[in-house]
């Protein structure tokens, strides 16, 4: 299999600037930007990203169009990009950040333009400090040429985008705690209702969120078409899409293509396949809240929907490949104990559940575990997450407290053995 | 939206309002979903999960908080199934984790939600092994709230209402996750006239109070509800006794009136009526001592002193703090006292101890206010004494007004705290140092926009006695011309209406002080007041009955008032005593005994009835409930009459709203110089706070507020300063105010040091080297 | 007032920026570890004036991110990785390693104010595992040996300004992608290095 390039074609050909404004308007980039202005329409706008069916590339996979579609009413409206990229194995917004802050920049100048919005941020996880200053240095370029700030591109539109940064918190991550954050409070999930960000988000006014890599998207469908963007990829995946690989295999790194082949085809053709020629025991199709699927299920398809049917998810588009040597318990207790330092601690399963899982699992690796762990592990992650089912059902505000669950279910389903060999002996007496 | 719907709770039909609270709802037809972050006075966050039940939803059966969730029509709900049981045992389990076994030296035990939540619907046994979490316990957060950590289950009740409500988030979550942990900043403790109502609403023991921590179980206590008697909100108490000693007051959820909170003051102001400087005994003073006597030869003393003045002039200078029935019998007493045959105006002979009083707003061309009014008006406009300070529930209710959308015009100089939630604030630009209005308020465009043709709530009141009426009546009169207005006469102390509905032509210190003729032979009366300590003109009074031929206190201290009386009858006090009070909204609310009589003790009503006996005079009560019935009969006849019968009723728990003609008949002041603001605080040097030694400590500060152009002038530059006047000389801390006039100084009266200003004089300020705390008793 | 007029200047421009005055407590935050290493009480009180919230309220927001130091930090903040990726490339063995050489455990500083280890989840190098952030720049596909070598040179040469490209050239190893063109720009404190904080150091 090969990359279709999209996103990363920029950069992948004009390496040394591809940062750079002068670059990128020298590869055709704002011409797009520049059309919808002069003689489009935001209802133009958004029937073409209806029609690409370009899905949420943050995790959630919501269809783009359609949230869209949903944002209410208001004078005062905002549009917000998520680049708070802190799902473990996932550094895909961190190229398109450094390396091609424009493509994001028209993105949301059209964006913006379809929206009828006049100010937006973009939340940068504080950790990402060169891919925010690459960010801030494209912003300042932009205003320079007067792509941004009054009457862009001598247009009646006003845009005006402010970089944040965050700092240091994985929940901000989920689009009502960013919005917390950015308010300048605890990032603590809002509840649904009644604080959609829709109607009502950032101070409490309509806001779109979104995901750095769908708003780049956004000028090559303008440029081409949503129907050229649904004819790339399988239906009900469309376009491209940037993954993540890394873990036990030769050639990590981040990797645009088309949806549709197999986890196997991508590790061997793209990830130059296994380190030392071992064999793959278990892999994370889609970021640490991901359940895991085992190294005989590498023939499921990279799509949202073949993923999902395996019980799992695409979501962040991370792929972490564990080898044959892997101390699976370590990794499990590595995933739970980011879910429970992440945990924002409003929600009383996850704020007490995930670090009562986390001390377990500690237990367990240091040898005193007991027999009745294993059901104990399960009965809590069922506290949780009821049913420990993928989706998850959840008994908590948001979806960490489940994703902590994902990678104890998956151990103990498929992997049990390997936890069993270090609880004492069943003792039966004759 | 009160469209009625009908929604199904474990099969059974039930009624509810549309856009009601799924957990609102199943309570109110008798179905109890548990919870612990949920209360119904504060916002629902859905953070415990405890109240989790199942819904059908298009896309099958829902997991969802039912405080968060509102009843829709045909909404299908399953409390008890067996994935809810689940989620419930497993909640509990998950809070227990890391809660620490206390419960044997826990003050919460017995009245503990989670204690009783735990055993409805928990597990039986916990399955955790590790080490529980551990915190410093407990660490005090204010002079009168402790929190120990360990047990706090971080339901967000006190930082919530200490955000939503009381308008002071001084208490917040720090850290995250399974660190979090509920605290203060080091310098900036719990300071709030509302901290108390966290520790009520605590659903465990992890906010305690320091007056009653360790005193009592819940069982071993007596319960009785009340009527607060602090200001003239009224809010509805619960008092607790336990071995005839008062241990603690709760805030009843009164839908009219407090909605269940209380100021701090009210809540722990109590520890004085078992003070061992309360009065038990009759006392005569025989050659500057006072010896102690019995209720006989009391009267005999007293008839023998009438005799021999031979038809002296008798006043009586009362307070806020006796009841209605006991007002009823003062009046009557006062007529028989008074020596002009016929009642005229100007001969009526009792003054009320409060020198904010003044003639008010009454009779049938003012509409009386309640307090449900400030909810439903469009604007609400205070021009009085400070709000917060002196009828603090009341601040609570204009905050939570505003919040839903109502607005708010504040007149100053005395409503600072207002100012933060005001729409708009009119202080220096309209409003002179001495309170007059320097333009009129038809030339004041942003007064007239905001409040022209809408439903108005006025709170008017003198912001300080030196303020003339007629500023008052120039607000008054432009509202009622350009709006619908309904009006809050301010009289802040306890049962101030009271002693209006039920003293005929009642009269305020000024006229005492004008009145008094030292020519003619004088016996004053003072009942439950102190006006020698708490008026602005304590110095004149005191050379008043220095001067009166005889002096009669029925009060429960030795203060600076009774310390000068002749004769003293020590009373009864608060949950002492039956009877009814009103409050600023004419609702009349009863008040309950639960505490017996302590030594020999009488009611003012017991004493004033004997001594009229062994004059010769008539009025004969044998009860309070005598008294009660005859006052009754003076209300007008429309309202629910204020029986202790009808009060008794479970629909009238709340009070009785009743109407009756109130004659003041108060004069109006001079027009004076405003050179020092004197007001009252919350906390203050009052002999029921000195002897209340839980919160004591929290009147012994001594400040004063001041613009920083004062401050300028002054030459003062750290924040502390030493004020004088004539020979008065007072170290103060400073405070910045600058909503306050230029030159002019805000300062407690009810602070030890600051009674003897004048606030119509000069005064000085100069920079001290004292640096030292300014905390003095 | 504990902040100079620079700092004062500084923080109205950020409040500037954003519509409401709140959302400027992130970035305020960031201005007052950016000089003294650490959220002091001071700055706490400084930052709560500026704003309009209690102090409480901006220890609470401080208090909730582990960006925001609420003890002193020495010079570099020596940040490891252990979230997955890094965990199953045996970062485990660079995390000894770098406690061992500097004698710390999570979260210490050591007695000279040179170094403070911290153990943190993803960084975002996953590719480059494992990984390591010095005051926030990014240094991947480090042995332990190579981490210990990082922190000896920082030890004995004690750079002003940390920058991300010369430490990956002197001690990384594999990258999570092609970082494509340097940068000399680094950090001088445990903030990140931005332009529109004034904690971006070097050129540009």
């Amino acid at each position: 299999m090969k990359e279709t390039l999209l996103l990363t074609k920029h950069m992948r050909e004009n390496p040394e600037e591809s940062h750079l404004l002068k670059s990128y308007e020298k590869n055709g980039g704002y011409k797009g930007a520049k059309k919808v202005l002069k003689s489009g329409s935001p209802e133009l706008v958004l029937e073409e990203i209806k029609s690409s069916n370009i899905r949420g590339r943050g995790g959630a996979g919501f269809p783009t169009g359609v949230k869209w579609g949903f944002l209410a009413e208001d004078e005062e409206r905002y549009l917000v990009i998520n680049a708070d990229e802190s799902e473990p194995g996932t550094f895909k917004d961190r190229i398109l950040l450094e390396r091609d802050p424009h493509q994001l920049i028209e993105g949301m100048i059209i964006t913006c333009f379809a929206a009828n919005i006049s100010k937006a941020f973009i939340y940068i996880r504080g950790e990402y400090a060169k891919p925010a200053r690459r960010v801030q240095n494209a912003v300042e370029q932009a205003y320079e040429k007067g792509y941004l700030g009054k009457n862009i591109f001598g247009s009646s539109m006003d845009l005006d985008i402010v970089v944040h940064l965050g700092a240091g918190a994985y929940i901000c991550g989920e689009e009502t705690a960013l919005l917390n954050s950015l308010e300048g409070r605890r990032g603590e999930p809002r509840l649904k209702p009644p604080f959609f960000p829709a109607v009502k988000g950032l101070y409490n006014k309509p806001t779109l969120v979104n995901n750095v890599e769908t708003i780049s998207s956004v000028p090559w469908i303008m440029n081409n078409s949503g129907k050229d963007y649904a004819s790339l990829g399988v239906e009900g995946s469309t376009g491209t899409r940037i993954f993540s690989l890394s873990g036990h295999i030769n050639n990590p790194g981040n990797y645009e293509i088309e949806m549709g082949s197999s986890f196997g085809e991508f590790v061997e053709s793209l990830g130059k396949g296994v380190r030392n020629n071992k064999s793959i025991k278990a892999y994370i199709p889609g970021g640490a809240s991901a359940p895991w699927l085992r190294g005989d299920q590498l023939e499921v398809k990279m799509t949202i929907d073949d993923v999902a049917n395996e019980g799992s998810m695409l979501g962040s588009g991370a792929v972490v490949m564990m080898d044959e040597d892997t101390n699976l318990l370590l990794a499990a207790k590595s995933l739970v104990s980011f879910f429970a330092h992440e945990s924002c601690g409003q929600c009383t399963p996850c704020r007490e559940g995930t670090t009562w899982l986390e001390n377990i699992l500690e237990r367990i690796a240091s040898g005193r575990g007991r027999l009745s762990d294993i059901d104990l592990l399960l009965d809590v992650c069922d506290n949780i997450s009821p049913g420990l089912t993928w989706p998850p059902k959840m008994t908590t505000i948001c979806p960490l407290g489940p994703s902590a669950t994902a990678s104890i279910v998956s151990l103990m389903k498929d992997f049990r053995s390997e936890v069993e060999i270090l609880l004492p002996k069943k003792v039966v007496l004759r | 939206m009160t469209e009625k719907i009908t929604f199904t709770v474990d099969g059974k039909q039930l009624e509810g309002k549309q856009g009601q609270l799924l957990i609102e709802a199943c309570e109110d037809s008798g179905i109890h979903i548990p919870r612990f972050c949920w209360h119904k006075r504060l916002d629902p966050v859905g953070m415990c999960r405890m109240c989790l039940v199942e819904i059908e939803t298009p896309r099958g059966k829902a997991l969802v908080p039912s405080c968060t969730t509102q009843v829709t029509d045909e909404l299908v709900v399953e409390t008890e199934s067996d994935i809810v049981k689940k989620a419930q045992e497993g909640v509990l389990e998950f809070l227990l984790i890391n809660h620490p076994l206390d419960c044997p030296i826990c003050d919460k035990a017995g009245e503990c939600p989670l204690q009783d939540q735990t055993m409805a619907y928990g597990p039986g046994e916990s399955r955790f092994i590790e080490e529980k979490r551990h915190f410093e316990k407990p660490i005090p957060v204010s002079d009168i709230v402790l929190l120990d950590r360990e047990r706090c289950i971080l339901c967000a009740r006190c930082t919530r209402f200490s955000d939503e409500i009381s308008g002071d988030p001084l208490i917040e979550f720090i850290q995250r996750g399974n660190k979090t942990q509920v605290n203060t900043f080091p310098d900036e403790p719990f300071k709030s006239y509302f901290s108390g109502n966290t520790v009520q609403i605590c659903p465990v023991g992890a906010l305690t109070s320091t007056s009653y921590r360790f005193k009592a179980r819940p069982w071993d206590l007596k319960k009785v509800s009340s009527t607060c008697n602090c200001c003239s909100l009224g809010c509805s108490v619960e008092l607790n006794v336990s071995q005839n000693k008062m241990l603690r007051i709760l805030g009843e959820d009164n839908e009219f009136t407090n909605q269940g909170w209380l100021s701090d003051k009210g809540r722990y102001n109590f520890e004085y009526l078992h003070s061992e400087n309360r009065l038990l005994n009759i006392q005569v003073k025989e050659d500057n001592d006072f010896v102690e006597i019995n209720i006989a030869d009391a009267n005999t003393t007293l008839k023998q002193k009438i005799e021999e003045l031979q038809n002296p002039d008798v006043k009586f200078v009362i307070g806020a703090n006796s009841t209605n029935e006991e007002y009823f019998v003062i009046n009557k007493f006062a007529n028989l006292m008074n020596r002009n045959e016929f009642l005229s105006k100007d001969k009526s002979n009792v003054y009320f101890a409060d020198d904010h009083l003044f003639e008010g707003y009454f009779g049938d061309e003012y509409e009386n206010a309640t307090f449900e009014d400030l909810d439903k008006s469009d604007v609400i406009v205070v021009w009085a004494e400070d709000i917060k300070d002196n009828i603090p529930v009341l601040f609570l209710r204009i905050k939570k007004a505003v919040k839903n959308g109502v607005k708010l015009v504040v007149l100053g100089h005395t409503n600072t705290s207002l100012e933060g939630l005001a729409d708009l604030y009119l202080g220096t630009e309209i409003i002179s140092t001495n309170f007059e209005l320097e333009t009129s308020l038809s030339n004041v465009k942003e007064f007239q926009d905001i409040v022209e043709d809408k439903k108005v709530t006025a709170i008017v009141g003198k912001s300080t006695p030196l303020q003339q009426k007629k500023s008052l009546d120039a607000l008054v009169s432009q509202l009622q011309k350009i709006s619908s207005t309904k009006i809050f006469n301010c009289f802040s102390k306890a049962n101030t209406f009271g002693a209006l509905q039920h003293i005929d032509q009642l009269k305020g210190l000024n006229e005492f002080y004008n009145e008094y003729d030292s020519s003619k032979k004088n016996i004053i009366f003072t009942i439950g007041s102190n006006p020698v300590n708490e008026s602005f003109f304590g110095p004149k009074v005191k050379n008043i009955l220095q001067d009166a031929d005889f002096v009669v206190s029925l009060d429960i201290f030795i203060n600076e008032t009774t310390e000068l009386a002749d004769l003293i009858l020590p009373t009864t006090s608060f949950g002492e005593k039956e009877g009814t009070i009103t409050n600023m909204e004419m609702r009349v609310m009863k008040q309950n005994k639960i505490l017996p009589d302590p030594g020999s003790t009488l009611s003012e009503w017991e004493y004033l009835t004997s001594i009229a006996k062994s004059l010769g005079k008539d009025i004969e009560f044998g009860s309070v409930y005598e008294i009660n019935k005859a006052l009754v009969n003076e209300y007008q006849s429309d309202d629910i009459a204020p029986s202790f019968d009808n009060l008794n009723k479970p629909s009238n728990l709340f009070g009785v709203i009743n109407r009756k003609d109130i004659d003041l008949n108060v004069r109006e002041v001079d027009k004076n110089k405003v050179s020092i603001l004197m007001v009252r605080r919350l906390y203050g040097d009052s002999s029921t706070q000195t002897n209340s030694p839980s919160i004591s400590m929290l009147s012994t500060e001594r400040f004063i507020e001041l613009n920083s152009k004062t401050l300028e002038k002054y030459g003062i530059k750290s924040n502390v300063a030493n004020l004088t006047q004539g020979p008065l000389s007072i170290f103060v801390n400073i405070r910045l105010n600058n909503l306050l006039p230029n030159d002019l100084v805000l300062a407690p009266i009810n602070r030890r040091g600051f009674e003897n200003l004048d606030p119509t004089k000069d005064f000085n300020l100069k920079e001290t080297n004292n640096l030292k705390e300014l905390s003095v008793n | 007032m504990s902040w100079e007029v620079e700092r004062l200047d500084k923080a109205k421009e950020l409040i500037e920026m954003y519509p409401q005055k709140r959302s400027a407590l992130g970035p305020l935050l960031y201005l007052a570890q950016d000089k003294d290493g650490y959220i002091s009480n001071d700055s706490i009180v400084e930052i709560s004036s500026l704003i309009g919230i209690t102090e409480v309220q901006v220890q609470s927001v401080a208090s909730f991110y582990s960006m925001y130091k609420q003890e002193p930090t020495g010079q570099y903040l020596l940040s490891v990785c252990k979230s997955i990726s890094c965990e199953i490339s045996k970062s485990s063995d660079v995390i000894n390693k770098v406690k061992e050489f500097t004698n710390l455990s999570n979260n210490e500083t050591d007695d000279e104010g040179l170094f403070t280890y911290e153990s943190v989840e993803c960084i975002g190098a996953c590719g480059g595992a494992p990984a390591i952030q010095v005051n926030y720049e990014t240094v991947e596909g480090l042995t332990p040996e190579k981490a210990v070598d990082l922190c000896k040179w920082l030890k004995d040469v004690k750079p002003e300004i940390v920058v991300a490209d010369e430490l990956q050239q002197k001690f990384g190893g594999t990258k999570s992608f092609d970082w494509a063109v340097e940068d000399n720009t680094g950090s001088s404190s445990p903030v990140p290095s931005f332009q529109s904080y004034d904690t971006s150091k070097g050129s540009k």
